[in-house]
Protein backbone atom coordinates (compact mmCIF):
# COMPACT_ATOMS: atom_id res chain seq x y z
CA UNK A 1 0.00 0.00 0.00
CA UNK A 2 1.43 3.19 -0.73
CA UNK A 3 2.67 5.75 2.36
CA UNK A 4 0.46 8.04 1.46
CA UNK A 5 -2.93 6.42 1.06
CA UNK A 6 -2.04 4.70 4.38
CA UNK A 7 -1.67 8.35 5.74
CA UNK A 8 -5.16 9.37 4.08
CA UNK A 9 -6.91 6.40 5.30
CA UNK A 10 -5.56 6.06 8.99
CA UNK A 11 -6.03 9.81 9.29
CA UNK A 12 -9.67 9.83 8.06
CA UNK A 13 -10.55 7.17 10.70
CA UNK A 14 -8.71 9.11 13.68
CA UNK A 15 -10.86 12.39 12.16
CA UNK A 16 -13.76 10.13 11.91
CA UNK A 17 -13.69 8.41 15.71
CA UNK A 18 -12.40 12.21 17.06
CA UNK A 19 -15.27 14.05 15.62
CA UNK A 20 -17.54 11.67 17.12
CA UNK A 21 -15.98 11.75 20.26
CA UNK A 22 -16.80 15.37 20.78
CA UNK A 23 -20.10 14.90 18.90
CA UNK A 24 -21.56 12.19 21.58
CA UNK A 25 -21.21 14.94 24.28
CA UNK A 26 -22.58 17.85 21.88
CA UNK A 27 -25.89 15.59 22.02
CA UNK A 28 -26.61 17.44 25.02
CA UNK A 29 -24.23 20.74 23.78
CA UNK A 30 -21.32 19.94 25.45
CA UNK A 31 -18.24 20.85 23.61
CA UNK A 32 -15.95 18.18 25.75
CA UNK A 33 -11.82 19.29 24.24
CA UNK A 34 -10.49 17.27 27.25
CA UNK A 35 -10.37 14.80 24.48
CA UNK A 36 -7.37 16.27 22.75
CA UNK A 37 -5.19 16.34 26.28
CA UNK A 38 -6.81 12.56 26.32
CA UNK A 39 -5.41 11.80 23.11
CA UNK A 40 -1.96 13.63 24.28
CA UNK A 41 -1.95 11.87 27.83
CA UNK A 42 -2.85 8.10 26.71
CA UNK A 43 -0.42 8.85 23.66
CA UNK A 44 2.55 10.05 25.29
CA UNK A 45 1.89 7.07 27.86
CA UNK A 46 1.50 4.14 25.66
CA UNK A 47 4.63 5.16 23.93
CA UNK A 48 6.24 5.23 26.95
CA UNK A 49 5.51 1.76 27.96
CA UNK A 50 6.36 0.42 24.61
CA UNK A 51 9.75 2.40 24.16
CA UNK A 52 11.29 2.00 27.55
CA UNK A 53 8.94 -0.47 29.67
CA UNK A 54 8.70 -2.55 26.74
CA UNK A 55 4.86 -3.40 27.42
CA UNK A 56 3.72 -5.35 24.47
CA UNK A 57 1.41 -2.48 22.19
CA UNK A 58 -1.98 -4.08 22.65
CA UNK A 59 -1.69 -3.76 26.73
CA UNK A 60 -0.23 -0.18 25.97
CA UNK A 61 -3.09 0.18 23.75
CA UNK A 62 -5.78 -1.12 26.58
CA UNK A 63 -4.00 1.06 28.98
CA UNK A 64 -4.40 4.11 27.22
CA UNK A 65 -7.80 3.67 26.55
CA UNK A 66 -8.51 3.03 30.40
CA UNK A 67 -6.06 5.98 31.28
CA UNK A 68 -8.48 8.18 29.06
CA UNK A 69 -11.83 6.80 30.62
CA UNK A 70 -10.80 7.35 34.20
CA UNK A 71 -9.80 11.24 33.15
CA UNK A 72 -13.17 11.81 31.50
CA UNK A 73 -14.83 9.63 34.32
CA UNK A 74 -13.26 11.99 37.50
CA UNK A 75 -13.58 14.96 35.25
CA UNK A 76 -17.45 14.05 34.37
CA UNK A 77 -17.75 14.08 38.30
CA UNK A 78 -17.32 17.95 38.03
CA UNK A 79 -19.10 18.84 35.08
CA UNK A 80 -21.22 16.07 34.11
CA UNK A 81 -23.87 18.64 34.29
CA UNK A 82 -21.52 22.36 33.73
CA UNK A 83 -22.86 25.19 30.87
CA UNK A 84 -21.03 24.51 27.53
CA UNK A 85 -18.72 27.20 27.96
CA UNK A 86 -17.59 25.91 31.14
CA UNK A 87 -16.91 22.23 29.61
CA UNK A 88 -15.36 24.21 26.70
CA UNK A 89 -13.20 26.18 29.36
CA UNK A 90 -12.17 23.14 31.36
CA UNK A 91 -11.37 21.33 27.92
CA UNK A 92 -8.42 24.15 26.83
CA UNK A 93 -6.96 24.59 30.26
CA UNK A 94 -6.36 20.75 30.29
CA UNK A 95 -4.74 20.53 26.90
CA UNK A 96 -2.58 23.76 28.56
CA UNK A 97 -1.41 21.74 31.71
CA UNK A 98 -1.07 18.63 29.55
CA UNK A 99 1.02 20.25 26.57
CA UNK A 100 3.04 22.18 30.03
CA UNK A 101 3.97 19.17 31.31
CA UNK A 102 5.02 17.35 28.92
CA UNK A 103 7.30 19.94 27.39
CA UNK A 104 8.99 20.25 30.77
CA UNK A 105 9.22 16.28 31.19
CA UNK A 106 12.28 14.83 29.74
CA UNK A 107 11.35 11.39 29.77
CA UNK A 108 9.35 11.91 27.33
CA UNK A 109 11.16 13.52 24.98
CA UNK A 110 9.80 17.45 26.29
CA UNK A 111 9.58 19.98 23.50
CA UNK A 112 11.86 17.54 21.33
CA UNK A 113 9.05 14.86 20.86
CA UNK A 114 9.03 10.92 21.46
CA UNK A 115 10.43 9.04 18.30
CA UNK A 116 11.75 5.51 17.07
CA UNK A 117 8.46 3.79 18.00
CA UNK A 118 8.56 0.24 16.83
CA UNK A 119 6.73 -1.52 14.24
CA UNK A 120 3.96 -3.70 15.46
CA UNK A 121 3.89 -6.93 13.79
CA UNK A 122 7.71 -6.48 13.06
CA UNK A 123 7.85 -4.72 9.93
CA UNK A 124 6.76 -1.53 8.53
CA UNK A 125 4.10 -3.64 6.19
CA UNK A 126 2.75 -5.52 8.83
CA UNK A 127 2.40 -2.10 10.64
CA UNK A 128 0.47 -0.27 8.11
CA UNK A 129 -2.38 -2.97 7.79
CA UNK A 130 -2.59 -3.86 11.69
CA UNK A 131 -3.14 -0.13 12.61
CA UNK A 132 -5.63 0.27 9.30
CA UNK A 133 -7.38 -2.95 11.15
CA UNK A 134 -7.74 -1.33 14.85
CA UNK A 135 -8.84 2.05 13.07
CA UNK A 136 -11.31 0.99 10.76
CA UNK A 137 -12.23 -1.80 13.56
CA UNK A 138 -12.68 0.72 15.67
CA UNK A 139 -14.74 2.85 13.44
CA UNK A 140 -17.32 0.14 13.13
CA UNK A 141 -17.77 -0.54 16.86
CA UNK A 142 -18.23 3.12 17.95
CA UNK A 143 -19.98 3.59 14.60
CA UNK A 144 -22.94 0.72 16.46
CA UNK A 145 -22.30 1.55 19.78
CA UNK A 146 -22.92 5.57 18.76
CA UNK A 147 -25.66 4.09 16.64
CA UNK A 148 -27.47 2.14 19.53
CA UNK A 149 -26.79 5.08 21.40
CA UNK A 150 -28.72 7.52 19.50
CA UNK A 151 -31.81 5.24 18.71
CA UNK A 152 -32.06 4.41 22.37
CA UNK A 153 -34.19 6.33 25.72
CA UNK A 154 -30.87 7.50 26.32
CA UNK A 155 -30.34 9.63 22.89
CA UNK A 156 -33.48 10.49 23.21
CA UNK A 157 -32.83 12.02 26.69
CA UNK A 158 -29.61 13.76 25.28
CA UNK A 159 -31.66 15.19 22.35
CA UNK A 160 -34.53 16.62 25.21
CA UNK A 161 -31.44 18.48 26.76
CA UNK A 162 -30.02 19.55 23.69
CA UNK A 163 -33.73 21.55 22.42
CA UNK A 164 -34.67 22.74 26.45
CA UNK A 165 -32.17 21.66 29.54
CA UNK A 166 -35.18 22.90 31.88
CA UNK A 167 -37.92 21.09 29.90
CA UNK A 168 -35.67 18.16 30.16
CA UNK A 169 -34.69 18.45 34.07
CA UNK A 170 -38.31 18.64 34.59
CA UNK A 171 -39.18 15.29 32.87
CA UNK A 172 -37.37 13.62 35.56
CA UNK A 173 -33.88 13.51 33.05
CA UNK A 174 -31.01 13.30 34.95
CA UNK A 175 -28.85 15.52 33.45
CA UNK A 176 -25.36 15.03 35.32
CA UNK A 177 -25.57 11.17 34.82
CA UNK A 178 -26.23 11.48 31.23
CA UNK A 179 -23.70 13.51 30.83
CA UNK A 180 -20.89 11.90 32.80
CA UNK A 181 -22.04 8.77 30.62
CA UNK A 182 -21.06 10.82 27.55
CA UNK A 183 -17.85 12.60 28.33
CA UNK A 184 -16.61 9.08 30.06
CA UNK A 185 -17.17 7.38 26.95
CA UNK A 186 -15.85 10.20 24.59
CA UNK A 187 -12.78 10.35 26.69
CA UNK A 188 -11.76 6.75 26.89
CA UNK A 189 -12.46 6.99 22.76
CA UNK A 190 -9.90 9.65 22.62
CA UNK A 191 -7.49 7.71 25.05
CA UNK A 192 -6.83 4.93 22.83
CA UNK A 193 -7.07 7.04 19.57
CA UNK A 194 -4.30 9.20 20.78
CA UNK A 195 -2.56 5.78 20.92
CA UNK A 196 -3.13 4.94 17.64
CA UNK A 197 -2.66 8.51 16.26
CA UNK A 198 1.15 8.55 17.68
CA UNK A 199 2.06 5.09 16.24
CA UNK A 200 0.68 5.90 12.56
CA UNK A 201 4.00 8.45 12.38
CA UNK A 202 5.53 5.95 14.96
CA UNK A 203 6.85 9.23 17.39
CA UNK A 204 5.10 11.44 19.52
CA UNK A 205 5.24 15.33 19.39
CA UNK A 206 3.78 18.11 20.83
CA UNK A 207 2.70 19.78 17.64
CA UNK A 208 0.90 16.40 16.78
CA UNK A 209 -1.54 17.92 19.52
CA UNK A 210 -2.07 21.67 18.92
CA UNK A 211 -5.27 23.88 18.86
CA UNK A 212 -5.19 23.20 15.42
CA UNK A 213 -6.83 19.73 16.03
CA UNK A 214 -9.46 21.27 17.46
CA UNK A 215 -10.21 23.03 14.27
CA UNK A 216 -10.63 20.07 11.87
CA UNK A 217 -12.26 18.40 14.72
CA UNK A 218 -14.88 21.29 15.18
CA UNK A 219 -15.37 21.55 10.71
CA UNK A 220 -15.87 17.88 10.65
CA UNK A 221 -18.50 17.84 13.22
CA UNK A 222 -20.16 20.87 12.13
CA UNK A 223 -19.85 20.53 8.62
CA UNK A 224 -20.96 17.23 8.13
CA UNK A 225 -23.46 17.91 10.46
CA UNK A 226 -23.77 17.69 14.44
CA UNK A 227 -27.41 16.04 14.62
CA UNK A 228 -26.72 12.54 13.45
CA UNK A 229 -23.71 10.14 13.07
CA UNK A 230 -23.50 10.10 9.72
CA UNK A 231 -22.56 13.30 9.23
CA UNK A 232 -18.44 13.64 10.90
CA UNK A 233 -18.67 9.89 8.78
CA UNK A 234 -18.92 11.34 5.74
CA UNK A 235 -17.35 14.81 5.83
CA UNK A 236 -14.07 13.34 7.75
CA UNK A 237 -12.80 11.90 4.30
CA UNK A 238 -13.78 15.15 1.86
CA UNK A 239 -12.82 17.27 4.29
CA UNK A 240 -9.50 15.87 4.74
CA UNK A 241 -9.24 14.07 1.05
CA UNK A 242 -9.98 17.20 -0.80
CA UNK A 243 -7.36 19.57 0.24
CA UNK A 244 -4.68 17.03 -0.60
CA UNK A 245 -5.88 17.90 -4.23
CA UNK A 246 -4.40 21.68 -3.79
CA UNK A 247 -1.93 23.03 -4.76
CA UNK A 248 1.02 23.19 -2.18
CA UNK A 249 0.49 26.59 -1.79
CA UNK A 250 -2.81 26.51 -0.84
CA UNK A 251 -2.39 23.18 1.23
CA UNK A 252 -0.94 25.04 3.56
CA UNK A 253 -3.65 27.61 4.54
CA UNK A 254 -6.04 25.04 5.13
CA UNK A 255 -6.93 25.61 8.76
CA UNK A 256 -8.35 29.13 6.98
CA UNK A 257 -10.22 27.29 4.48
CA UNK A 258 -11.95 25.36 7.56
CA UNK A 259 -12.49 28.14 9.44
CA UNK A 260 -14.41 29.66 6.24
CA UNK A 261 -16.25 26.52 5.67
CA UNK A 262 -17.47 26.75 9.24
CA UNK A 263 -18.75 30.23 9.27
CA UNK A 264 -20.16 29.42 6.31
CA UNK A 265 -21.56 26.53 7.23
CA UNK A 266 -23.02 28.10 10.40
CA UNK A 267 -24.34 31.05 8.98
CA UNK A 268 -25.94 29.31 6.31
CA UNK A 269 -26.80 25.65 6.76
CA UNK A 270 -26.66 25.73 10.73
CA UNK A 271 -27.11 21.86 11.12
CA UNK A 272 -24.40 21.10 8.74
CA UNK A 273 -25.01 19.03 5.38
CA UNK A 274 -26.27 16.14 6.83
CA UNK A 275 -29.20 16.81 9.47
CA UNK A 276 -31.55 14.26 10.81
CA UNK A 277 -34.36 15.33 8.55
CA UNK A 278 -32.25 14.08 5.39
CA UNK A 279 -30.99 10.97 7.38
CA UNK A 280 -35.26 10.08 7.96
CA UNK A 281 -35.99 11.26 4.16
CA UNK A 282 -33.27 8.18 2.87
CA UNK A 283 -34.27 6.02 5.08
CA UNK A 284 -37.52 6.16 3.92
CA UNK A 285 -37.01 6.09 0.41
CA UNK A 286 -34.96 3.06 0.91
CA UNK A 287 -37.56 1.14 2.99
CA UNK A 288 -40.17 1.93 0.39
CA UNK A 289 -37.77 0.39 -2.61
CA UNK A 290 -37.09 -2.59 -0.66
CA UNK A 291 -41.10 -2.62 -0.17
CA UNK A 292 -41.38 -2.30 -3.75
CA UNK A 293 -38.71 -5.12 -4.27
CA UNK A 294 -40.58 -6.96 -1.66
CA UNK A 295 -43.73 -6.66 -3.38
CA UNK A 296 -42.79 -7.67 -7.52
CA UNK B 1 11.01 41.27 49.61
CA UNK B 2 12.51 43.21 46.37
CA UNK B 3 11.12 40.61 43.84
CA UNK B 4 7.74 40.10 45.50
CA UNK B 5 7.34 43.97 45.02
CA UNK B 6 8.83 43.90 41.48
CA UNK B 7 6.53 41.13 40.67
CA UNK B 8 3.06 42.49 42.29
CA UNK B 9 3.88 45.68 39.92
CA UNK B 10 4.35 43.52 36.85
CA UNK B 11 0.88 41.37 38.28
CA UNK B 12 -0.81 44.44 38.22
CA UNK B 13 0.20 45.67 34.91
CA UNK B 14 -0.26 42.66 33.05
CA UNK B 15 -3.76 42.38 35.20
CA UNK B 16 -5.16 45.33 34.50
CA UNK B 17 -4.81 44.08 30.64
CA UNK B 18 -6.85 41.11 31.31
CA UNK B 19 -9.09 43.37 33.09
CA UNK B 20 -9.73 45.65 29.95
CA UNK B 21 -9.94 42.06 27.90
CA UNK B 22 -12.71 40.45 29.96
CA UNK B 23 -14.87 43.76 30.14
CA UNK B 24 -14.85 44.25 26.58
CA UNK B 25 -15.65 39.99 25.99
CA UNK B 26 -18.27 41.10 28.81
CA UNK B 27 -19.62 43.74 27.25
CA UNK B 28 -20.52 41.97 24.15
CA UNK B 29 -21.57 39.13 25.50
CA UNK B 30 -24.07 41.17 27.92
CA UNK B 31 -25.16 43.51 25.54
CA UNK B 32 -24.84 41.82 22.71
CA UNK B 33 -25.55 38.38 23.55
CA UNK B 34 -22.70 36.55 22.08
CA UNK B 35 -19.53 34.35 23.39
CA UNK B 36 -16.48 36.48 21.64
CA UNK B 37 -14.68 33.61 22.14
CA UNK B 38 -11.98 35.66 19.83
CA UNK B 39 -11.84 39.01 21.08
CA UNK B 40 -8.76 38.42 22.23
CA UNK B 41 -7.25 37.35 19.07
CA UNK B 42 -9.10 40.47 17.07
CA UNK B 43 -6.52 41.95 19.72
CA UNK B 44 -3.74 40.45 18.72
CA UNK B 45 -4.75 41.11 14.68
CA UNK B 46 -4.47 44.97 15.87
CA UNK B 47 -1.10 44.42 17.72
CA UNK B 48 0.06 42.98 13.91
CA UNK B 49 -2.01 46.57 12.39
CA UNK B 50 0.36 48.68 14.39
CA UNK B 51 3.69 46.85 13.81
CA UNK B 52 3.06 47.15 10.09
CA UNK B 53 1.73 50.51 9.90
CA UNK B 54 4.73 51.83 12.24
CA UNK B 55 7.04 50.41 10.18
CA UNK B 56 5.81 51.83 7.33
CA UNK B 57 5.46 55.47 8.33
CA UNK B 58 8.77 55.15 9.94
CA UNK B 59 7.42 54.37 13.65
CA UNK B 60 4.57 57.20 13.55
CA UNK B 61 3.16 56.74 16.98
CA UNK B 62 0.05 58.71 16.69
CA UNK B 63 -0.67 57.06 13.12
CA UNK B 64 0.33 53.09 14.66
CA UNK B 65 -2.22 53.55 17.59
CA UNK B 66 -5.08 55.25 15.50
CA UNK B 67 -4.68 51.85 12.96
CA UNK B 68 -4.44 49.68 16.41
CA UNK B 69 -8.18 50.84 17.19
CA UNK B 70 -9.28 51.63 13.78
CA UNK B 71 -8.71 47.65 13.18
CA UNK B 72 -10.46 46.32 16.06
CA UNK B 73 -13.53 48.44 15.58
CA UNK B 74 -13.60 47.50 12.06
CA UNK B 75 -13.02 44.09 12.58
CA UNK B 76 -15.81 44.14 15.49
CA UNK B 77 -18.31 45.81 13.11
CA UNK B 78 -17.38 43.45 9.96
CA UNK B 79 -17.83 40.31 12.32
CA UNK B 80 -21.15 41.93 13.40
CA UNK B 81 -23.61 40.57 10.68
CA UNK B 82 -22.30 37.22 10.95
CA UNK B 83 -23.26 37.09 14.41
CA UNK B 84 -26.88 38.75 14.08
CA UNK B 85 -27.22 35.93 11.30
CA UNK B 86 -26.75 33.02 13.50
CA UNK B 87 -29.29 34.59 15.73
CA UNK B 88 -31.62 35.48 13.22
CA UNK B 89 -31.54 31.68 11.76
CA UNK B 90 -31.70 30.41 15.33
CA UNK B 91 -34.60 32.68 16.02
CA UNK B 92 -33.03 33.24 19.73
CA UNK B 93 -30.11 34.01 21.92
CA UNK B 94 -27.93 31.05 21.45
CA UNK B 95 -24.49 32.03 22.83
CA UNK B 96 -22.82 28.55 21.95
CA UNK B 97 -23.07 28.61 18.21
CA UNK B 98 -21.67 32.58 18.62
CA UNK B 99 -18.78 31.10 20.65
CA UNK B 100 -18.17 28.25 17.58
CA UNK B 101 -18.45 30.98 15.19
CA UNK B 102 -16.08 33.16 17.39
CA UNK B 103 -13.34 30.29 17.19
CA UNK B 104 -13.86 29.95 13.70
CA UNK B 105 -12.68 33.30 13.10
CA UNK B 106 -9.76 33.11 16.11
CA UNK B 107 -8.21 30.20 13.88
CA UNK B 108 -8.50 32.31 10.59
CA UNK B 109 -6.72 35.44 12.08
CA UNK B 110 -3.90 33.18 13.81
CA UNK B 111 -3.21 31.17 10.25
CA UNK B 112 -3.39 34.86 8.60
CA UNK B 113 -1.01 35.88 11.30
CA UNK B 114 1.49 32.77 11.13
CA UNK B 115 1.53 33.23 7.10
CA UNK B 116 0.51 36.73 5.95
CA UNK B 117 3.12 38.86 8.47
CA UNK B 118 6.67 38.23 9.22
CA UNK B 119 6.94 34.55 7.67
CA UNK B 120 4.83 33.81 10.85
CA UNK B 121 8.30 34.73 13.10
CA UNK B 122 7.41 36.60 15.94
CA UNK B 123 7.13 40.53 15.22
CA UNK B 124 9.14 42.76 17.80
CA UNK B 125 7.83 46.51 18.66
CA UNK B 126 9.98 49.87 18.00
CA UNK B 127 11.21 51.58 20.77
CA UNK B 128 9.57 54.74 20.32
CA UNK B 129 6.32 52.54 21.53
CA UNK B 130 8.10 50.52 24.08
CA UNK B 131 10.07 52.74 25.64
CA UNK B 132 13.67 52.54 25.86
CA UNK B 133 14.55 52.51 29.75
CA UNK B 134 12.98 51.92 32.96
CA UNK B 135 11.87 55.25 34.52
CA UNK B 136 13.14 54.30 37.64
CA UNK B 137 15.23 51.56 39.07
CA UNK B 138 15.58 50.60 42.90
CA UNK B 139 17.48 47.53 43.49
CA UNK B 140 15.45 44.59 41.55
CA UNK B 141 12.36 46.94 41.46
CA UNK B 142 12.50 48.70 38.29
CA UNK B 143 9.21 50.32 36.26
CA UNK B 144 8.99 50.38 32.57
CA UNK B 145 7.17 53.25 31.02
CA UNK B 146 4.68 50.52 29.55
CA UNK B 147 3.57 49.61 32.94
CA UNK B 148 2.90 52.75 33.69
CA UNK B 149 0.75 53.09 30.85
CA UNK B 150 -1.00 49.63 31.40
CA UNK B 151 -1.85 50.85 35.07
CA UNK B 152 -2.60 54.00 34.22
CA UNK B 153 -4.56 53.58 31.31
CA UNK B 154 -6.04 50.30 32.47
CA UNK B 155 -7.55 52.26 35.53
CA UNK B 156 -8.92 55.41 33.18
CA UNK B 157 -10.57 52.89 30.77
CA UNK B 158 -12.13 51.17 33.15
CA UNK B 159 -13.46 54.36 35.53
CA UNK B 160 -14.81 55.69 32.44
CA UNK B 161 -16.83 52.22 31.11
CA UNK B 162 -18.27 52.11 34.84
CA UNK B 163 -19.36 55.50 34.69
CA UNK B 164 -20.24 55.01 31.26
CA UNK B 165 -22.52 52.22 32.06
CA UNK B 166 -23.97 53.53 35.50
CA UNK B 167 -24.23 57.81 34.70
CA UNK B 168 -25.53 57.50 31.41
CA UNK B 169 -28.61 57.45 29.22
CA UNK B 170 -26.20 54.52 26.84
CA UNK B 171 -24.96 52.73 29.69
CA UNK B 172 -28.67 52.38 31.03
CA UNK B 173 -29.82 50.77 27.92
CA UNK B 174 -26.71 48.63 27.85
CA UNK B 175 -27.58 47.31 31.23
CA UNK B 176 -31.51 46.96 30.44
CA UNK B 177 -31.08 44.82 27.29
CA UNK B 178 -28.37 42.64 29.64
CA UNK B 179 -30.97 42.52 32.44
CA UNK B 180 -34.24 41.71 30.10
CA UNK B 181 -33.20 42.02 26.72
CA UNK B 182 -37.65 41.51 25.73
CA UNK B 183 -38.53 44.43 27.95
CA UNK B 184 -35.61 46.61 26.73
CA UNK B 185 -37.60 46.29 23.60
CA UNK B 186 -41.01 47.06 24.86
CA UNK B 187 -39.71 49.92 26.61
CA UNK B 188 -38.65 51.02 22.99
CA UNK B 189 -34.69 50.33 23.36
CA UNK B 190 -33.07 49.78 20.01
CA UNK B 191 -31.61 46.22 19.97
CA UNK B 192 -30.04 45.90 16.71
CA UNK B 193 -28.24 49.71 17.17
CA UNK B 194 -27.20 49.58 20.76
CA UNK B 195 -25.63 46.24 19.82
CA UNK B 196 -23.96 47.92 17.45
CA UNK B 197 -22.70 50.29 19.72
CA UNK B 198 -21.01 47.60 22.54
CA UNK B 199 -19.08 46.06 19.26
CA UNK B 200 -17.81 49.67 18.42
CA UNK B 201 -17.07 50.30 22.15
CA UNK B 202 -15.49 46.97 22.33
CA UNK B 203 -13.31 47.66 19.27
CA UNK B 204 -11.74 50.84 21.23
CA UNK B 205 -11.45 48.85 24.13
CA UNK B 206 -9.67 46.05 22.19
CA UNK B 207 -7.31 48.73 19.96
CA UNK B 208 -6.06 49.76 23.50
CA UNK B 209 -5.48 47.24 24.75
CA UNK B 210 -3.37 45.81 21.56
CA UNK B 211 -1.43 49.18 22.12
CA UNK B 212 -1.22 48.26 25.76
CA UNK B 213 0.31 44.70 25.03
CA UNK B 214 2.86 46.14 22.47
CA UNK B 215 3.94 48.29 25.52
CA UNK B 216 4.20 45.58 27.72
CA UNK B 217 5.13 42.42 25.66
CA UNK B 218 7.72 44.24 22.93
CA UNK B 219 6.39 41.02 20.59
CA UNK B 220 4.16 39.61 19.82
CA UNK B 221 3.11 35.68 18.12
CA UNK B 222 0.17 33.90 16.19
CA UNK B 223 -0.10 31.90 18.62
CA UNK B 224 -0.39 34.51 21.45
CA UNK B 225 -4.19 35.40 20.71
CA UNK B 226 -4.82 31.85 21.42
CA UNK B 227 -3.41 31.67 24.58
CA UNK B 228 -4.87 35.14 25.54
CA UNK B 229 -8.40 34.49 24.55
CA UNK B 230 -8.14 30.93 26.66
CA UNK B 231 -7.53 32.94 29.66
CA UNK B 232 -10.09 35.60 29.32
CA UNK B 233 -12.80 32.98 28.73
CA UNK B 234 -11.06 31.61 31.92
CA UNK B 235 -11.04 34.84 33.93
CA UNK B 236 -14.81 35.40 32.21
CA UNK B 237 -16.30 32.01 33.89
CA UNK B 238 -14.30 32.20 37.05
CA UNK B 239 -15.47 35.49 38.15
CA UNK B 240 -18.88 34.43 36.45
CA UNK B 241 -20.03 35.44 33.05
CA UNK B 242 -21.04 38.36 32.26
CA UNK B 243 -20.23 39.97 36.05
CA UNK B 244 -17.97 43.15 35.13
CA UNK B 245 -16.97 43.75 38.80
CA UNK B 246 -15.82 39.95 39.28
CA UNK B 247 -13.96 40.16 35.95
CA UNK B 248 -12.13 43.10 37.87
CA UNK B 249 -11.03 41.56 40.76
CA UNK B 250 -10.13 38.17 38.80
CA UNK B 251 -8.07 39.72 36.01
CA UNK B 252 -6.05 41.73 38.53
CA UNK B 253 -5.56 38.33 40.30
CA UNK B 254 -4.78 35.92 37.45
CA UNK B 255 -2.11 39.33 36.75
CA UNK B 256 -0.22 38.83 40.06
CA UNK B 257 -0.32 34.87 40.14
CA UNK B 258 1.35 34.96 36.79
CA UNK B 259 3.96 37.36 38.35
CA UNK B 260 4.67 35.66 41.32
CA UNK B 261 4.84 32.69 39.71
CA UNK B 262 7.20 33.45 37.31
CA UNK B 263 9.22 35.47 40.18
CA UNK B 264 9.49 32.27 42.18
CA UNK B 265 9.55 29.44 40.01
CA UNK B 266 11.98 28.39 37.65
CA UNK B 267 10.86 26.82 34.22
CA UNK B 268 7.66 27.89 32.06
CA UNK B 269 4.92 26.90 34.51
CA UNK B 270 3.21 30.33 35.12
CA UNK B 271 0.92 29.45 32.52
CA UNK B 272 0.23 26.29 33.23
CA UNK B 273 -0.13 26.93 37.36
CA UNK B 274 -2.66 29.69 36.52
CA UNK B 275 -4.20 27.45 34.56
CA UNK B 276 -4.45 24.75 37.17
CA UNK B 277 -5.87 27.13 39.73
CA UNK B 278 -8.60 28.51 37.48
CA UNK B 279 -9.61 25.05 36.30
CA UNK B 280 -9.90 23.86 40.23
CA UNK B 281 -12.17 27.04 40.59
CA UNK B 282 -14.36 26.38 37.41
CA UNK B 283 -14.23 22.73 38.68
CA UNK B 284 -16.15 23.39 42.09
CA UNK B 285 -17.72 26.91 40.86
CA UNK B 286 -18.94 26.37 37.43
CA UNK B 287 -21.56 29.36 37.67
CA UNK B 288 -18.11 31.65 38.97
CA UNK B 289 -17.17 33.14 42.18
CA UNK B 290 -18.89 36.31 41.41
CA UNK B 291 -22.39 34.85 39.69
CA UNK B 292 -23.13 35.01 36.38
CA UNK B 293 -25.02 37.78 34.79
CA UNK B 294 -26.20 35.89 32.08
Amino acid sequence: MPLSLYYYLSITAVNILMSWALYVPYRMTQLHFITIANMMISGYLAGYLVLHVHVPFVCALLIGFVVGGIIGYVVSLFIGDAPTFAVVIVGFTFIYITRTIVENLSIVGGTMGMFGLPNIGGNPVAHRWIILGILYGLVVLCGFLIYRFDHSSIGRAASAIFVDKELASSLGIDIKKLGMLVQTFSCTLAGGVGVLYGFIYKSFHLDFFGFALIGVYMTVLFVGGYSTQWGPLIAAPILYGVPLFFPPAVQSWRIVIYGVMLILVLVLKPEGFITRKSVYSIGLALSRKREKVIRS
Amino acid sequence: MQVFIAQILNGLSIGSVYVLLVTGFNLLLLVAMIIHFSYPQVVVFSMYIIWLVLKMTNNNLLLGILAGVSSAVLFNFISAPLFQKIMKNREEVDINATMVLSMAIGWIITDVLSHAFNNGLPIQFPEEITGSRPLFRIGLISILPGQVWALSIGIIVVSGFFILLYKTKAGRAFRAIAEDPAGARLVGIPLVKTGFQSYALSGVLGGLTAVLLAMLFHSASPGLGEQVSHKVLAVSIVAGLGNLTGGLVVGLALGILEALVQGYISGNWSNAIAFVVMLIVIMVKPKGLFGMKV
